[in-house]
C-alpha cells in the first residue's frame, strides 16, 4: 500500500497554494536570476559596460529574428541558431561517441592490466593536460580539413576523463567480488558481463558525464578558430568579426543552455543505468 | 584410506613486506578436517585464521606445504569449496533471487533451467527469504544480505563451506538468529564447514572442535578443543552444559595468554643490569588475593627501588594458569605462587617437562578456609559430619568444590580434611579448579556446594550470606604455607644478586604487612584496582572474621590471622615441601619423586633466604620452622615420605618415579 500524506487542515489542493508552499525551492534562483539580469540592465544603460542590455536582445531587431526564427535557412552559413547548434552537436556526438567507444576499451585494458598502466599512465597524464585549443592546431595539420579536425579535437578533449574514469572503477572493483567470481569460477566473458561492467558502471558513466561537459567546451574552441564551418562557434567569432554584439551575446546564452541539458541528460541517464549507486 | 575431507599438512604462509624482507604469518600448521565436522578457527586479529581459511579456499596458496581436499591439492578457488565472506559479497545491482541464480547458473549451467530455478528457489526459501526475493541488496538488513550469502554458498551443494567471521557485523539478536539457523542447515545436509571468528561464544556453540591459533608472527595452533555437547543443540540450552563454561573459560584463557605475550612481545626486553644486580627490570606476577599484600606493599613504598631494583612491573593474572605459563614460557621473572607449586612444576606437574622452579621464601601463612553454599546449610549441613551424610543420602548428584589450583595448599588441605573425616575427594566430590574471583557467583547459582579458598574471597560468601563456614585453616594446619616466592632455577642461577634483592624487597615487605597497626592501611592499598580491585572493607589480616559482624568489633582482636612475618615463618622448609609433595603424589598429581632428597634441596633456596635475612639483619626470622601440626596428629615423619603415604587410608594408586632433572645451568 502507497502511504498517503493525510491532508492538513485548511490547506488548499489548489495550484496557488502549491506555489506558495514550494516557494522556498524556487524563489531564491529567481531572485538570483533576476538580480543579476537587474545588475547587467543597470550597469549597460548606464554605460558602465560595453555590452548591450538584456532588454536589447528583444528590442534590436537583428538578435529578436534570431531568438524568434532558430528555423530559418537563406543557405550558406546563414542559419538559424537551432541548425548551427545542430552542426555543432553533431560534431560532438561523432567526436564523443568515438572517446567513449576508445576511453571505455582502453580504461578497461589499462584497469585490469597494471603494467600496461604504469606503461601508459605517464603518456595520458601528460596529454590529458594540453589544453583543447591547443590541439586545433595539431588537428589542423594532421586532418587538412575542418570536419575530421574538429570531431579530433572534441575526441582527443573528451576521451581523457572517461579513460581515466573507467580505468579506476576497474581497479576498484571490490576484491570479495572477484573473489565470488574466482570461487564460482566464472569465464572472463561471464566476469565481464556480470561484474566487471556492473560494477564499474557509475565510475564510467563519472567519466562521461565530466567528458560531455568537456567536448562542448571543446566545440566552441575547435569552430572558433575554423573559419567557415557552420556552428555555433563559428557563429560566435562570426558575429565578433562584425561587431554584433547582441549576437555574442545571444550565442553565448545558448552555448550555457545546451551544456546544461547536455549534462542533466546524462545525469538522468545515469540514474536510469545505474539506479542507487 | 582416510576419513578426512580436508588434510592441510604442514603450511608456511609467508607474505613479501613492502619494504623488501617477509613476514611469516602462519608456521607449521597441521590439520585434519572429517566429514560433517564443524571447525571454528578462533584467535586474536592478525593471527593469520582468515588467510588459513583463503588457503583451504584455494583463494591463496601456502608458501609451504599443502592443502588437500578429498586427497587432491587445493590450487585454485572453486565452487566445492564454496565461502560465505564477511561482507556477504553480494553483487549490489542483482536482486536476491538473482544474487542466488547468477552462483547457480555458474556451476550447475549443465542442468535445465526449471531445475535450477527449483533449486534457486529452495534456498530462498530455506533461510525465509521468499518476500524479499526481488530485493537488491542495499534494501536489505545485514541479517538478511547475510543469509543470501549463505543461500548462495549452498544451493551450489559445497563438500565444504567456508565462513569467515560471517555474523561479525550483525547485532546480537540477529546473530543468534542466524547461527540456530546455520546449525540447522548443517545438521540437516551433514556439512562440512570451516568458520573463522572471533567470539568465544559462537564458537562453542556451533562447532564440534575449536582451533585456537597463537599469535604472529609465524602463528600455529596453539590448542585444539573438542566441543562434546551433544547435537542438536539450542542456544539457551548449551550455556547449562557443564563442559560450556570449561570450554568458554579455556578459550578466553587461551586467548588472554595470547594477549599477554604479545603486549610483553612488544616491550623492548633487554636485560637491563644495574647497582651490582644482574638485571633490575623484574615482571612479577600475582594473583588479585589478600596474600598478594607484600608485594603491593613493596611497589607502593619503593622496596624495589630500595633494594636496587628499579622496574619492577606487577602483573596480575586472573588465574595460577596464566602464572604457570608466563614462568614456562618465561615473560615472568618471578611469581607469587602456591606454596605447592615450586615442586608440583619441577616434578613436571604442569603436563611439560619437569621445570624446575626454586622458592627463597614463604610469603604468607594461612588465610584460607572451607565455605559451604547456603542451599546446603538450609538443609541442616554445617558440619563436615553433616556434609559426609549429605553426600551419602545424595549420592546420585554431582558434588562439585572448588579449589584454585591442584598445587595450592587449599585443594591440598581440603582433601586432606576431606579424606580426614571419610569423604573421598575424587570419588564422593568432584573438585574443580576454578578462578578465585569466579568462586563466589558459583557458589550463589549453586554449581558448586562449596569451596577452600583465600582471603578475601573466603569470607565474601558468609557476609553476603550466600554460604557458610565449614572449617577454617586454623582447625586443619594453623600456620601452614599458603604462598610463596617463584623463580625459574635457570633464572636464579643468571641473577643470583638480583634474586637476594628481590626475596629481601620483599621480606622488608613481609615484615611491614605483619604489623596489625598497618592491616587498615593494607586494605586500602589492596582495594585499588591495580591489586584486587574490590572495597577495603572486605580485605581482612584478622582472624574470626565471618562472625565479625555478629560478635561486634572488640572480637576482631589483634589475632593475626595470615601470618607475613616472623620467626621461622618465611624461611623455605624442606619439610613442608615434601609434605606438599607427598600429598601431591597421593592424589595422583605428581609421582612422588624417587630423587626427593635433590628436588628439595634444589627448591628451597635457604642460602638466598639467609643471606637477605642476614643483609636485612634480620636474622632471627632465619631460624627453621619445627614440624608439621595437622589437625588429626597424624606425626609426618620427613625421612619416609612413602611409609607415610601408604599409613594413608584414602589415596589414589601412587607412583614413585625419579624426576629427571638437568643438572642446575643457567639459561
Amino acid at each position: 500500500m502507497v502511504p498517503t500524506s493525510p491532508r492538513r487542515p485548511g490547506a488548499t489542493p489548489s495550484p496557488l497554494g502549491w506555489l506558495t508552499r514550494s516557494s522556498g525551492s524556487w524563489l531564491p534562483p529567481l531572485l538570483g536570476i533576476g538580480g543579476f539580469l537587474l545588475l547587467w540592465q543597470i550597469l549597460s544603460i548606464t554605460k558602465m559596460i560595453a555590452l548591450p542590455a538584456p532588454t536589447s536582445l528583444f528590442t534590436e531587431e537583428r538578435t529578436r529574428n534570431l531568438i524568434l526564427y532558430p528555423f530559418y535557412d537563406r543557405g550558406g552559413l546563414d542559419k538559424g541558431l537551432f541548425w548551427q547548434t545542430m552542426a555543432s552537436l553533431g560534431r560532438v556526438a561523432q567526436g564523443y561517441t568515438l572517446a567513449a567507444l576508445v576511453g571505455i576499451a582502453v580504461g578497461i585494458t589499462i584497469g585490469l592490466k597494471p603494467t600496461i598502466n604504469r606503461a601508459f599512465d605517464p603518456l595520458f597524464q601528460f596529454l590529458r593536460m594540453v589544453a583543447p585549443l591547443a590541439w586545433v592546431p595539431i588537428a589542423l595539420v594532421l586532418f587538412q580539413k575542418n570536419q575530421p579536425a574538429a570531431i579530433f579535437v572534441i575526441f582527443i578533449t573528451a576521451i581523457w576523463p572517461i579513460l581515466i574514469n573507467t580505468a579506476e572503477g576497474v581497479r576498484q572493483i571490490p576484491q570479495d567480488y572477484r573473489n565470488v567470481a574466482l570461487v564460482l569460477q566464472m569465464s572472463n566473458r561471464r566476469f565481464f558481463t556480470k561484474v566487471l561492467i556492473p560494477s564499474a558502471l557509475p565510475y564510467i558513466f563519472t567519466g562521461l558525464r565530466i567528458s560531455i561537459g568537456l567536448a562542448w567546451l571543446a566545440i566552441i574552441a575547435a569552430e572558433i578558430v575554423m573559419p567557415g564551418t557552420l556552428g555555433i562557434g563559428f557563429f560566435i567569432w562570426d558575429a565578433y568579426q562584425q561587431n554584433y554584439v547582441g549576437e555574442i551575446v545571444l550565442g553565448v546564452i545558448w552555448i550555457g543552455a545546451i551544456g546544461l541539458v547536455l549534462d542533466r541528460l546524462m545525469a538522468w541517464l545515469q540514474t536510469r543505468i545505474s539506479p542507487g549507486q | 584410506m582416510t576419513t578426512s575431507l580436508v588434510d592441510v599438512r604442514t603450511i608456511d604462509k609467508s607474505f613479501d613486506l613492502r619494504g623488501g624482507g617477509t613476514y611469516l604469518a602462519l608456521k607449521g600448521i597441521d590439520l585434519e578436517i572429517t566429514k560433517g565436522e564443524f571447525i571454528s578457527l578462533i584467535g586474536h586479529s592478525g593471527c593469520g585464521k582468515s588467510t588459513l581459511l583463503n588457503m583451504i579456499a584455494g583463494l591463496d596458496l601456502p608458501t609451504e606445504g599443502v592443502v588437500l581436499l578429498d586427497g587432491e591439492a587445493v590450487k585454485r578457488p572453486g565452487p566445492d569449496k564454496m565461502v560465505v565472506f564477511q561482507n556477504y559479497s553480494l553483487l549490489p545491482w542483482l536482486t536476491v533471487r538473482e544474487n542466488i541464480g547468477l552462483a547457480v547458473d555458474e556451476v550447475m549451467g549443465d542442468l535445465p533451467r526449471e531445475e535450477r530455478n527449483a533449486i534457486v528457489q529452495e534456498h530462498i526459501e530455506m533461510v525465509g527469504l521468499g518476500p524479499a526475493e526481488a530485493k537488491l541488496p542495499q534494501q536489505l538488513s545485514g541479517g538478511m544480505r547475510q543469509r543470501v550469502a549463505i543461500a548462495r554458498a549452498l544451493a551450489i551443494r559445497p563438500k565444504l563451506l567456508l565462513l569467515d567471521e560471517p555474523f561479525g557485523a550483525l547485532d546480537a539478536l540477529t546473530r543468534g538468529n542466524l547461527q540456530e539457523k546455520l546449525m540447522q542447515i548443517c545438521n540437516e545436509h551433514e556439512l562440512t564447514a570451516v568458520m573463522v571468528t572471533h567470539d568465544v561464544d559462537e564458537a562453542v556453540l556451533l562447532s564440534d572442535r575449536i582451533v585456537m591459533l597463537t599469535n604472529g608472527p609465524g602463528s600455529g595452533i596453539g590448542g585444539i578443543l573438542e566441543v562434546d555437547i551433544p547435537r542438536p543443540r539450542q542456544r539457551l540450552e548449551v550455556v547449562h552444559h557443564p563442559s560450556y563454561y570449561s570450554l568458554r573459560s579455556e578459550i578466553i584463557y587461551f586467548l588472554n595468554r595470547q594477549k599477554r605475550v604479545k603486549q610483553w612481545r612488544a616491550r623492548p626486553h633487554q636485560t637491563v643490569a644495574r647497582h651490582g644486580l644482574e638485571k633490575v627490570n623484574l615482571d612479577l606476577g600475582f594473583l588479585p588475593l589478600a596474600a598478594s599484600a607484600p608485594l603491593a606493599v613493596a611497589e607502593a613504598h619503593g622496596l624495589f627501588a630500595k633494594h636496587g631494583l628499579d622496574e619492577v612491573q606487577l602483573i596480575r593474572e586472573p588465574t595460577w594458569r596464566g602464572i604457570v605459563d608466563g614462568l614456562v614460557d618465561g615473560t615472568l621473572d618471578a611469581s607469587l605462587m602456591p606454596a605447592g607449586m615450586p615442586t608440583w612444576m619441577t616434578a613436571g606437574g604442569h603436563g611439560g617437562a619437569p621445570l624446575p622452579i626454586v622458592s627463597a621464601l614463604t610469603l604468607s601463612r594461612n588465610g584460607n578456609g572451607i565455605t559451604l553454599g547456603r542451599r546446603l546449610a538450609e538443609q541442616g549441613v554445617h558440619t563436615v559430619e553433616d556434609y559426609r551424610a549429605y553426600l551419602k543420602s545424595h549420592e546420585r548428584e554431582p558434588h562439585t568444590m572448588g579449589i584454585v589450583h591442584e598445587a595450592s595448599m587449599h585443594n591440598l588441605l581440603l582433601r586432606y580434611w576431606l579424606a580426614a573425616n571419610g569423604i573421598d575427594p575424587d570419588k564422593d566430590v568432584h573438585l574443580q579448579a576454578l578462578p578465585p574471583a569466579q568462586m563466589l557467583a558459583d557458589l550463589k547459582d549453586g554449581s558448586i556446594d562449596g569451596y577452600c579458598v583465600g582471603a578475601p574471597w573466603l569470607d565474601r560468601a558468609i557476609r553476603d550470606g550466600h554460604g557458610i563456614a565449614m572449617a577454617g585453616d586454623l582447625a586443619i594446619w594453623p600456620g601452614h604455607p599458603g604462598k610463596v616466592l617463584g623463580v625459574r632455577e635457570d633464572w636464579a642461577m643468571a641473577y643470583p644478586n638480583t634474586h637476594i634483592a628481590l626475596t629481601k624487597a620483599l621480606l622488608e615487605a613481609c615484615q611491614y604487612c605483619a604489623d596489625p597497626a598497618h592491616w587498615a592501611e593494607l586494605s586500602e592499598l589492596l582495594s585499588d584496582r591495580r591489586y584486587l580491585g574490590i572495597k577495603p572493607e572486605l580485605i581482612r589480616f584478622s582472624e574470626g572474621s565471618p562472625d565479625v559482624d555478629r560478635a561486634g568489633p572488640e572480637s576482631e582482636a589483634a589475632v593475626p590471622h595470615h601470618l607475613f612475618f616472623g620467626e621461622g615463618l618465611n624461611r623455605p622448609s624442606r619439610t613442608e615441601h615434601l609434605w606438599m609433595m607427598t600429598q601431591m603424589a597421593r592424589w595422583g598429581e605428581i609421582p612422588l619423586p624417587r630423587n626427593w632428597v635433590e628436588i628439595l634441596e634444589r627448591v628451597c633456596q635457604v642460602g638466598v633466604f639467609s643471606t637477605a635475612a642476614r643483609e636485612l639483619g634480620l636474622e632471627a626470622v632465619s631460624y627453621q620452622r619445627q614440624g608439621i601440626d595437622l589437625f588429626d596428629g597424624l606425626p609426618f615423619n620427613a625421612d619416609d615420605p612413602i611409609g607415610y603415604l601408604n599409613a594413608q587410608v584414602i589415596k589414589r594408586d601412587f607412583s614413585v618415579a625419579e624426576i629427571p632433572l638437568a643438572p642446575p645451568s643457567r639459561r
